[in-house]
């Protein structure tokens, strides 16, 4: 469980993602959790990594957090949105096109370039562009989240990457430091409902913030292109996972 | 604006490392009294908080450190709060006020609809 909750502590900090795409399946093929079980552990998991990895990042002037407290706003008022109109909209619709959006954004992935901004790193500046795209794109990641269960990282981290200019690496960096609002609003809810159990998410989480302590102290030394490569198996992984909802 | 995010940072990595320690007592409790991951936990129960972390029960231990877990991202956006006051920057205060707005209702409303 320790082992398997370092590991996505690591795959998440580094990718800007939650890990919850690890660590659910986890729990429940190899632990035989209720699903709703794993998904509580699993918020708890991912505040663990945007805490651990946003710390991490934030000290080292890698996440903007002026931009990142932007987009998660609007992130959260899509959630709350999307909460609200779940029963209104055809899942297997919404699941289809976002499969086709994964897939369009994992090719613009691969073909895109790092360019100028690979010096924000290095402590130059780089310009956010496109801000209202960002706030149209926060807020779909949002209503998306809630409405599919898929993390809001996997499409912040394209938006400020592609759509608005930002380096990859200060992308999953500020992606890491968003995820964490919109997951602690609903691990209250899971806490609240008695859907978190101690026993198994205290170990796991020891083991999430072990991984992504790791992982945000390393982010830096792995090359850019395994970290695209790496998002752009996770944009395709997820595509592929949406498949059978689309056929219902 | 550079010193203010390693507040941040600090605070964020602070508060983790505190959680993750009472995790850590937890856990070592939990295996010092054969306890299973997978036997089911007790279920949070705020009154005998206090009472658990007295007599050393791990149950106290893990859910004080998850509580402190899930508090983290929200004190951090009070945190963010406070100092963009402090700084005099009204547009990131309100942002941040609003965050915390979203938030409230959105687990306002999970609860009041079931």
């Amino acid at each position: 469980m320790m082992a398997g909750g370092a590991a996505a502590g690591m795959f998440g900090s580094l990718l800007g993602l939650g890990g919850g795409v690890l660590i659910v399946p986890l729990l429940t093929l190899v632990f035989g959790l209720e699903l709703r079980e794993a998904v509580g552990v699993s918020l708890v998991s991912v505040i663990m990594t945007s805490s651990v990895a946003a710390g991490v990042y934030l000290e080292r002037h890698v996440a903007d957090l002026r931009l990142g407290m932007r987009l998660e706003l609007f992130t959260a008022i899509g959630a709350l949105v999307g909460g609200s109109i779940a029963f209104l909209i055809d899942e297997r619709l919404l699941a289809l096109l976002f499969a086709g959006l994964l897939a369009y954004v994992a090719i613009s992935m691969l073909r895109s370039r790092e360019s100028s901004a690979r010096g924000a790193v290095e402590g130059t500046t780089y310009e956010v562009r496109n801000l209202p795209l960002g706030v149209v794109g926060a807020t779909g990641a949002g209503i998306v989240s809630a409405l599919l269960g898929v993390g809001g990282g996997i499409i912040k981290v394209p938006l400020m990457h592609l759509g608005m200019g930002v380096p990859l690496r200060v992308s999953t960096a500020t992606s890491n430091l968003m995820v964490g609002i919109t997951a602690a609003a609903s691990a209250v809810i899971y806490l609240i409902h008695g859907e978190v159990d101690p026993y198994v998410a205290g170990p796991t989480a020891i083991g999430v913030f072990l991984g992504a302590s790791a992982g945000s102290r390393i982010a830096h030394r792995v090359d850019l292109r395994v970290l695209r490569y790496l998002f752009v198996a996770v944009l395709l992984y997820t595509a592929v996972q949406m498949l059978p909802r689309v056929v219902g | 604006m550079t010193d203010f995010d390693r507040t941040i940072g600090r605070l964020l990595i602070g508060v983790t490392y505190a959680a993750t320690a009472l995790l850590a007592v937890g856990v070592v409790l939990m295996l010092a009294s054969a306890i299973s991951p997978l036997s089911g936990g007790p279920t949070l129960d705020i009154g005998s908080l206090a009472g658990d972390l007295a007599s050393l029960q791990p149950a106290g231990f893990l859910w004080l450190g998850l509580i402190a877990v899930i508090a983290t991202p929200i004190t951090r956006v009070v945190a963010a709060a406070i100092a963009f006051a402090i700084a005099d920057d009204r547009r990131m205060v309100l942002i941040a006020l609003a965050i915390l707005a979203v938030i409230a209702t959105s687990v306002a409303t999970a609860l009041l609809t079931g």
